[in-house]
């Protein structure tokens, strides 16, 4: 794949689009991306996909909030298991 | 019981994984001292709820994602929360906690769900399908037209979640640490263990299936056509 522009190869770009939206590249590196992108509009499509489809990840599948049953469960246990603590020093001591 | 072990529970102890709770780079690289300071079993319990227990809805988030139901997200949450607890007083405040926590999520749900639910083995995946040659394989990265994936918007959350549940165990991992939790590669790849292009590879590979699960979810409701289609239209 070709965009006319010599300096960077856009199979490179291309391959570093999930580097470069995760937040892995360096920066030297970004500049050259972004100035590639400013004149490569097949590759500015699919690094706007790709980002596209990372936020809709982000947005679906977010947080979800437990329980109030599951949060009195661990208290509980974590209690339990404080007391067994206790109760192997004491022993210990 | 004579065996003297400061602050663990022996039973607890001894369910424990070496890997689940070793300190090590994913605290940040520099490994302080450990029992530097003595801290009574009462400020610990403190410490530990006022740092770790607030993670618990983000926690049961990714237990949902790796059992794929409530009843075991439940359990596997209580059970890291019990292990995490066991083994506070390895973990240094102010370091990276969250990722500690997750680490021990993760082992606990590998070392008892995976092993209990029999998956056909998994392992090899990676290697069979080599990062450059999937690369290779695909021309585009997405292979969507440009308008589709904002149509994708229009999906159902439940899709969504039910296509990223059938993603196999390893590349959904990735995919959620990355794209959900917004972890980096590095803290990744200490959570599962692995190298750090095992984890590029996995979420390469996994967001790939997932792009294609959900691009015939959309099909299937109407809500994109297919390329071959639109190329008639």
């Amino acid at each position: 794949m070709s965009c006319g522009t010599p300096h960077v190869d856009c199979g490179k770009v291309i391959e570093a689009v999930y580097l470069y939206l995760d937040g892995e590249m360096e920066d030297d590196d970004c500049a050259e991306v972004r100035a590639h992108l400013k004149d490569c509009a097949p590759c500015l499509r699919e690094y706007g996909l790709e980002e596209d489809f990372k936020r809709l990840l982000a947005r679906k599948c977010g947080c979800e909030t437990a329980p109030d049953e599951l949060k009195s469960r661990v208290m509980t246990r974590l209690r339990e298991v404080r007391l067994e603590i206790t109760t192997v020093e004491f022993r210990t001591d | 019981m004579s065996r003297r072990t400061p602050g663990v529970v022996p039973h607890v102890l001894a369910c424990l994984d070496r890997d689940d709770v070793v300190a090590d780079d994913v605290t940040s690289g520099h490994r302080l001292e450990v029992s530097a300071v003595e801290e009574t079993l009462e400020q610990r319990s403190e410490r530990f709820e006022r740092t770790a227990l607030p993670f618990l809805d983000q926690l049961y988030s990714a237990a949902l994602r790796l059992t794929r139901n409530p009843a075991d997200a439940e359990d596997l949450v209580q059970e890291t929360f019990v292990k995490a607890f066991a083994a506070f007083h390895q973990f240094q405040e102010g370091t990276n906690l969250k990722a500690w926590l997750y680490r021990i999520l993760t082992n606990t749900y590998i070392n008892i769900y995976r092993k209990k639910q029999r998956e056909p083995k998994q392992h090899g995946v990676d290697e069979i399908e080599d990062w450059s040659l999937a690369r290779a394989a695909e021309h585009t990265s997405t292979g969507l037209p440009s308008a589709e994936t904002q149509a994708l918007d229009h999906l159902p959350d439940s899709d969504v979640k039910d296509a990223l549940a059938a993603l196999p165990d390893d590349f959904r991992m990735a995919v959620y640490y990355a794209d959900i939790e917004g972890f980096s590669y590095k803290e990744i790849a200490e959570i599962m263990g692995t190298p750090i292009g095992t984890v590029m590879s996995r979420l390469h590979r996994g967001r790939k299936l997932l792009q294609k699960a959900l691009y015939d979810y959309a099909l299937e409701r109407g809500i994109v056509r297919s390329s071959t289609e639109g190329a008639q239209a």
